[in-house]
């Protein structure tokens, strides 16, 4: 860099004839000199783009009820959308917790279906005087050691997966309790049995045809105004005793919760993990799930849908009366020489920055909504999702832009002639 | 023999298919001159402004400006072209109203690509404004305000200047402030056409023209305009 007046001046007479394309230019200076033009364009650009925000940010300044009136309409939709999809992705996960209430959605049964132990559906031939019941084994209330988090306990049994149970008098708490049985329903209501009533059971091995009996007192009566009510259930290794076979089961029921994921997944992995066994779905359980879930879905799709469109139609209708309003502005700013490109980019600009505004608030207020709806109908808070802030962002970036085509295409035609003489 | 800033042959603009603005008109304007466009109301005085500029399109005939021809331009090519042209001047000063007046002037530059506040600033202090260049439309009296119009269309610097009554909103005083104005950009060398109503305006041109029904009726130098003049005020 030059040091001194004279250096400064035989630079620029340098950089002078770098400019005439003269023999005599030194090459550094034509280095200096591409790195000046480079400046010289960065700084024009940069003080174009200065330009361009003062005139957006002045004429949204300006037209400040007009702006909040198209923001509000975004926002609207916004909310709507973010709202809705904070439910949708909430709603999944407390859904299926809700249906895992009816019960288990899984039936993992042996491949070879050879042992005939206790569990709905299979008869254990006459049980009682001149009825057949079916006995069913099975575990209340237990606990096992969490494999997956290990050291914690695990809960499981048909009081957890099968909540819907209604039993009257008491469950069956102890899993050794080789005395006490709950009888369904209509078992009770045929033989007549009361809440510590006994009865007596006989089984006949179907192998050796051997015959046990048993006294088992009634503790409760079940109602689940499903199969259970013809059945009686007893603990599960007193089923075992009683029919021969420790340590076997016929069935084992799984509530499986996963969201996005379909239960036969879960199913394989189960098979996978335990040979010998086939994993059934219980289908119909399954189907009500994904029918309602996809119902669901839809719906709120379509709701988001209508909400954005209506927001888009006002943000459509408020832009082309602000067009209307300034046809002189842009009539004028074609007349000194702005072309259709920079008229749409400042009108484009600004749909922008309303379209991001409205968004950013359209997310918050959509939590809000999202929590007042998961309070009233699940009765538990939703949490906080983030990505769906830039998809809200981004869909009414989206909605206000397209919203914005139809006006800013009427603004770059209007004639400069006719709007500056004033018709 | 002095080059033409403005060339117009056989310009013929329809509005519609009953409505003949100009009718054959050619015309031509040399650099340097300075030029008055007079006639009643609806004789086509700013239709054929608006055809030099570019802000209109001619039906028929051929415009050159700066020796282009644009008659057969797009509206990009043709906004292009008069930004680096032509400054234009209106009668209602026509200033972007939540802009400064500085920033008026800097919108200009950015539509030409080259934003200069400093340069902006002087060309405010060039037309007696350099004291107001904060100052909003609103804030500034008429005079002002076309003052501020005319640092508008001089800042990108273009040799042609078109002014469709430039004082015919303004006081005798602010009046005579703007011509002062146009008179120095004269000195500079611009080409200026006026459309204007008033005589007195028109007679310190150095040139007239008259239209009437859309055509020049008359095109004469200011020596000789007392007749026009005569004529002019005793029509009805």
């Amino acid at each position: 860099m030059a040091t001194s007046v004279e250096e400064a001046l035989s630079f620029t007479k340098n950089i002078k004839l770098c400019l005439e394309n003269d023999a005599r230019c030194e090459p550094t200076n034509v280095n200096i000199l591409i790195k000046l033009v480079k400046l010289y364009n960065y700084d024009k650009s940069l003080r174009a783009g200065k330009m361009f925000l003062r005139i957006v940010s002045k004429s949204l300044s300006k037209r400040r009820s007009r702006v909040a009136i198209a923001m509000v309409a975004v926002l609207m939709g916004a909310a709507m959308a973010s709202g809705l999809l904070t439910v949708s992705s909430g709603m999944q996960d407390k859904l299926g917790k809700e249906f895992r209430k009816f019960g288990s959605n899984i039936l993992v049964v042996p491949k070879s279906d050879r042992i005939e132990v206790g569990f709905p559906g299979i008869s254990f031939g006459s049980v009682t005087e001149g009825q057949d019941v079916v006995l069913a084994g099975t575990y209340f209330d237990k606990t096992f050691p969490d494999l997956v988090t290990n050291g914690e306990v695990w809960r499981t049994g048909i009081r957890k997966i099968a909540p819907y149970w209604n039993v009257e008098g008491s469950w069956i708490e102890d899993n050794n309790d080789d005395q006490s049985a709950i009888a369904g329903i209509s078992v009770a209501e045929k033989l007549n049995l009361r809440l510590g009533d006994y009865i007596a059971l006989s089984y006949q091995n179907p192998e050796n045809k051997n015959v046990s009996s048993e006294r088992l007192k009634v503790v409760g009566t079940l109602n689940t105004g499903g199969s259970e009510d013809s059945q009686i259930f007893v603990a599960l290794p007193n089923a075992q005793k009683i029919s021969g076979r420790l340590g076997m089961v016929h069935s084992v029921q799984v509530s499986a919760l996963c969201v996005e994921c379909p239960a036969e997944l879960i199913g394989a992995e189960i098979e996978k993990k335990l040979p010998y066994t086939q994993a059934k779905t219980v289908k119909q359980l399954v189907r009500a799930e994904t029918l309602i879930m996809d119902q669901l879905g839809q719906m709120m799709l379509l709701i988001t849908i209508v909400a954005l469109a209506a927001s888009g139609i006002g943000v459509m209708t408020t832009t082309m009366t602000t067009v209307m309003e300034r046809r002189k502005e842009i009539g004028l700013m074609k007349s000194i020489g702005a072309e259709n490109l920079k008229i749409a980019s400042i009108f484009l600009t600004e749909s922008v920055i309303i379209g991001f505004g409205g968004g950013v608030l359209g997310y918050f207020l959509g939590n809000i909504l999202a929590q007042y709806m998961a309070e009233s109908v699940f009765h538990a808070p939703i949490s906080l999702v983030l990505y769906i802030l830039p998809v809200t962002v981004g869909v009414s970036l989206a909605v206000t832009v397209l919203a914005s085509l139809l006006p800013v295409r009427r603004a770059t035609r209007i004639e400069p002639a006719i709007v500056l003489r004033g018709e | 023999m002095t080059k033409s800033a403005i060339l117009l042959e056989s310009v013929t603009k329809y509005y519609d298919l009953y409505t003949r603005a100009l009718n054959s008109v050619s015309l031509a304007i040399s650099e340097g001159d300075w030029v008055s466009i007079i006639g009643p109301s609806g004789s086509g005085k700013t239709t054929l402004l608006n055809i030099m500029s570019g802000l209109d399109t001619a039906s028929s005939g051929t415009i050159r400006v700066n020796e282009t021809d644009i008659t057969g331009l797009g509206q990009n090519m043709l906004t292009r072209f008069r930004r680096e042209n032509i400054g234009l001047i209106f009668q209602q000063y026509h200033l972007i109203p939540y802009l400064t007046a500085l920033e008026n002037v800097m919108v200009a530059q950015y539509f030409q690509g080259t934003v200069d506040k400093e340069a902006a600033r002087v060309g405010l202090e060039n037309v007696g404004l350099g004291h107001r260049i904060e100052h909003r439309p609103s804030q500034l009296s008429g005079g002002e305000q076309q003052r501020v119009c005319i640092a508008r269309a001089l800042i990108n610097k273009p040799n042609i200047l078109l002014a469709d009554e430039p004082t015919g909103n303004l006081d005798l005083k602010n009046g005579e402030i703007v011509m002062e104005i146009i008179r120095k950009l004269v000195n500079e060398g611009h080409t200026v056409v006026i459309v204007t109503h008033n005589m007195d305006i028109a007679k310190q041109s150095r040139r007239i023209i008259e239209m009437v029904d859309g055509k020049i009726s008359a095109d004469s130098t200011p020596i000789l305009t007392a007749s026009v003049s005569a004529r002019m005020e005793h029509r009805p």
